[in-house]
């Protein structure tokens, strides 16, 4: 009797982990269907637009994006217009950080200090644009990418600086005593003093419209995705569960924006500088691990720049992987720093655009280039640089695995936390360009957050590839209508560094002892 | 000795907020249940926010569980368990101010929030209502507002902290008439 018992339960056993075999394979498949059903639908339904954005010009043997042309032109002109704002001003910068211009007593509730602005600064720039994006940089561009990258980041500087001065001085306070600033704030005021105030709402809602888009593509569809390739290289979990890491992203992130739990939110921008830390600090003992092959990784950095080798069209090839990627990185010139910048207590505006121009110089010069250096050193990243070996996240972590196992494991919770962060940031990008758009209420705005999460599940779930075009796409094209609106609006940020300059000069803006502190 | 019979004279500043930090939705409610008695009652939404934590965390630590079962991948095991454990752990911790219930005995003649010391209801002065700007660099910055009880020997004890001004305001009056106090309104403009 006991024998039959057993021999039944062996056999639901059988039966059931078979029937869980079989659910799952259709599981798979029905996933894999929504995927290319999705990809498609972006394909044929968005495809005009990604082409449009990247419209290309043939540059020797490669095809030229305008857009990266003309974001590298902007911060050009604004480097020579600012006189070199990024070089000549960083000390002023780094001493308002430490607080050298503000009254020690003067401190309010709720102000965070020099050190907290500094690491908030760092945590939100830190990310996988540093990680995943400089994967995908170097394995189409080769390592010439790096070059290219830097001096992105370098030119980028100055219009950041730009736009989140812009940011803080035209912000508002909207009836719900909630306040916004950003480009859509700054392009239809600022112009509108100008005198232009149809192409200011004109370019307002260009660029609140393409927020949207960015916000649900890069700021989260990409995050997710990358979140749980990032689970899939580092544990072997299968690309079809990615469902779950979605709902599981998706209900945190439901908690922070639908519920406004402040909690998680201050437990994330805890968390985030740490791990921004972790990540720092791997990349330094890959670097010190292998310190004698430094100099090759850097002979083949610049070698890679001026030569192209192994890069489809050549040096352009790897200019416009290295632009590309480091404007995903440091977001200069988009305009989606002047958003979050504009929430910042201060009177004087030019002090938060001296701040900010930190940032792409840490993300990209240093942190970046600290990547690129792991990838080069490692050498999993082979010519032909197509795409078609390891890429993006999982370049970057098989590289780092390379000096340590346990490495895979510090990046994948690196890389969650990363994503997640990602995620919040660019839900307020997103909800503050919907709220420009259809206006404050909690139905509106409900709807927007709603969408965004079962974007976040959407993005984790489905396989990449029309979909990352259009992320890509609509990101970049915040960037037409930010810098139109940069152009007309740069000589008042340039009256505010004057202003700002002379009265330090004069003595109306004390200084203080920085070191008594 | 000098020292001991010198008397210190503490300002209580009443404008500042007692927390930094307020959720951005109604947590709590005055109820008035008797004569002899009120409490701060949660509300369901902020049950439900916390709840989504102890439910996803849950889910991992099970999912983890399941893993342990069915596979040999313990990296993956530890790593779903450890977010699970830590999220799960978040909940709880979130959950715990909204299941003490913070009450007015007006037999026992005592406050109780179930965390500070208890204040014996004579020795309520006033209430005042505070108001706060909950500033992130990246997400949504929000009023929030405060209601403290001050007591005669300077204590000052919050009692609500949410961002329903409204809702704020009318659990203020109702628990000035209960407490029969006078409630001293330090909302102030605040600049950026």
């Amino acid at each position: 009797m006991i024998k039959i018992r057993a021999l039944i339960s062996l056999f639901l056993a059988g039966f059931s982990v078979n029937l869980l075999a079989e659910e799952m394979s259709e599981f798979s498949q029905s996933i894999d269907g929504i995927s290319k059903t999705v990809d498609g639908f972006f394909n044929d339904y968005t495809g005009w637009f990604v082409g449009l954005i990247f419209k290309s010009v043939p540059v020797g043997e490669a095809s030229f994006p305008i857009i990266v042309g003309w974001l590298l032109l902007a911060a050009l002109i604004f480097t020579i217009y600012f006189g070199f704002v990024q070089f000549k001003r960083v000390g002023l910068a780094i001493n308002i950080i430490k607080g050298k211009y503000t009254d020690p007593n003067s401190k309010e509730d709720g102000e965070v200090s020099h050190f907290q602005a500094l690491t908030t600064a760092l945590s939100g720039t830190v990310g996988l644009g540093n990680i995943a994006g400089v994967g995908a940089a170097l394995a189409i561009g080769g390592p010439g990418a790096t070059f290219w990258m830097i001096v992105c980041g370098l030119l980028g500087m100055a219009s950041k600086f730009c736009e989140c001065t812009l940011g803080v001085k035209y912000r508002t306070v909207l009836p719900s005593g909630a306040i916004s600033g950003g480009p859509m704030y700054y392009l239809s005021q600022g112009l509108g003093e100008k005198g232009f105030v149809g192409l200011g709402k004109a370019l307002a809602i260009g660029f609140a419209l393409m927020c949207i888009l960015g916000s649900l593509g890069g700021g989260n569809m990409f995050q997710a995705n990358q979140a749980h390739a990032m689970l899939n290289y580092a544990f072997d979990v299968p690309s079809e569960y990615g469902v779950i890491t979605g709902i599981v992203l998706a209900s945190l992130v439901f908690s922070v924006i639908v519920g406004g739990m402040p909690s998680i939110a201050s437990v994330t921008e805890r968390i985030v500088p740490w791990m921004a830390a972790l990540y720092v600090g791997m990349s330094v003992i890959v670097i010190v691990a292998n310190i004698d092959q430094v100099g090759t990784a850097f002979g083949a950095i610049f070698e890679g720049a001026f030569t192209g080798s192994g890069v489809a069209g050549g040096i352009i090839g790897a200019l416009i992987q290295g632009l590309k990627r480091a404007t995903f990185s440091n977001e200069a010139g988009v305009g989606s720093a002047a958003i979050a910048h504009s929430a910042v207590k201060t009177k004087e505006p030019v002090t938060e655009g001296l701040v900010s121009l930190l940032e792409p110089f840490i993300d990209t010069v240093v942190i970046c280039t600290m990547t690129a250096l792991v990838i080069t050193i490692a050498g999993l990243n082979t010519a032909p640089f197509d795409g078609g070996g390891l890429t993006g996240v999982t370049l970057t972590a098989a590289s780092f695995t390379a000096t340590a196992g346990i490495f895979k494991y510090l990046l994948a919770l690196a890389v969650i936390m990363f994503a997640f962060s990602t995620m919040i940031s660019w839900s307020y990008y997103g909800l503050k360009a919907w709220t420009y758009l259809f206006g404050e209420g909690k139905k509106t705005e409900l709807v927007f957050k709603l969408m965004f999460c079962f974007f976040v599940i959407v993005g984790a779930t489905i396989q990449f590839g029309a979909v990352i075009d259009f992320s890509d796409a609509a990101i970049f094209a915040m960037s037409i209508f930010n810098i139109i609106g940069l152009y007309f609006l740069m000589p008042i940020v340039k009256k505010e560094l004057k202003s700002f300059i002379d009265r330090i000069d004069s003595g109306e803006i004390k200084s203080y002892d920085t070191k008594s502190k | 000795m000098d020292n001991m019979n010198t008397h210190v004279n503490l300002t209580i500043d009443l404008n500042r907020p007692l927390l930094k930090e307020g959720p951005d939705f109604l947590s709590h409610k005055v109820i008035i249940k008797t004569n002899e008695y009120a409490y701060l009652r949660p509300t369901i939404t902020a049950m439900l926010f916390c709840m989504v934590y102890i439910v996803i965390g849950s889910c991992l630590i099970g999912l983890a569980i399941y893993l342990l079962i069915m596979s040999i991948k313990y990296d993956l095991v530890i790593f779903v368990g450890g977010f699970g454990i830590a999220i799960t752990t978040f909940g709880l911790t979130l959950i715990q101010p909204f299941l003490r219930r913070a009450s007015f005995d007006k037999t026992s003649g005592v406050f109780d929030n179930r965390r500070d010391r208890d204040v014996k209801l004579h020795h309520i002065t006033s209430l005042q209502i505070n108001n706060k700007r909950v500033q992130r660099k990246h997400a949504l910055s929000y009023h929030c507002f405060e209601l403290n009880l001050l007591t005669e020997h300077g204590r000052r004890i919050n009692l609500l902290n949410h961002n329903n001004e409204a809702q704020l305001l009318n659990d203020a009056q109702l628990l000035a008439a209960f407490l029969n106090v006078e409630i001293t309104d330090c909302r102030r403009e605040i600049i950026l």
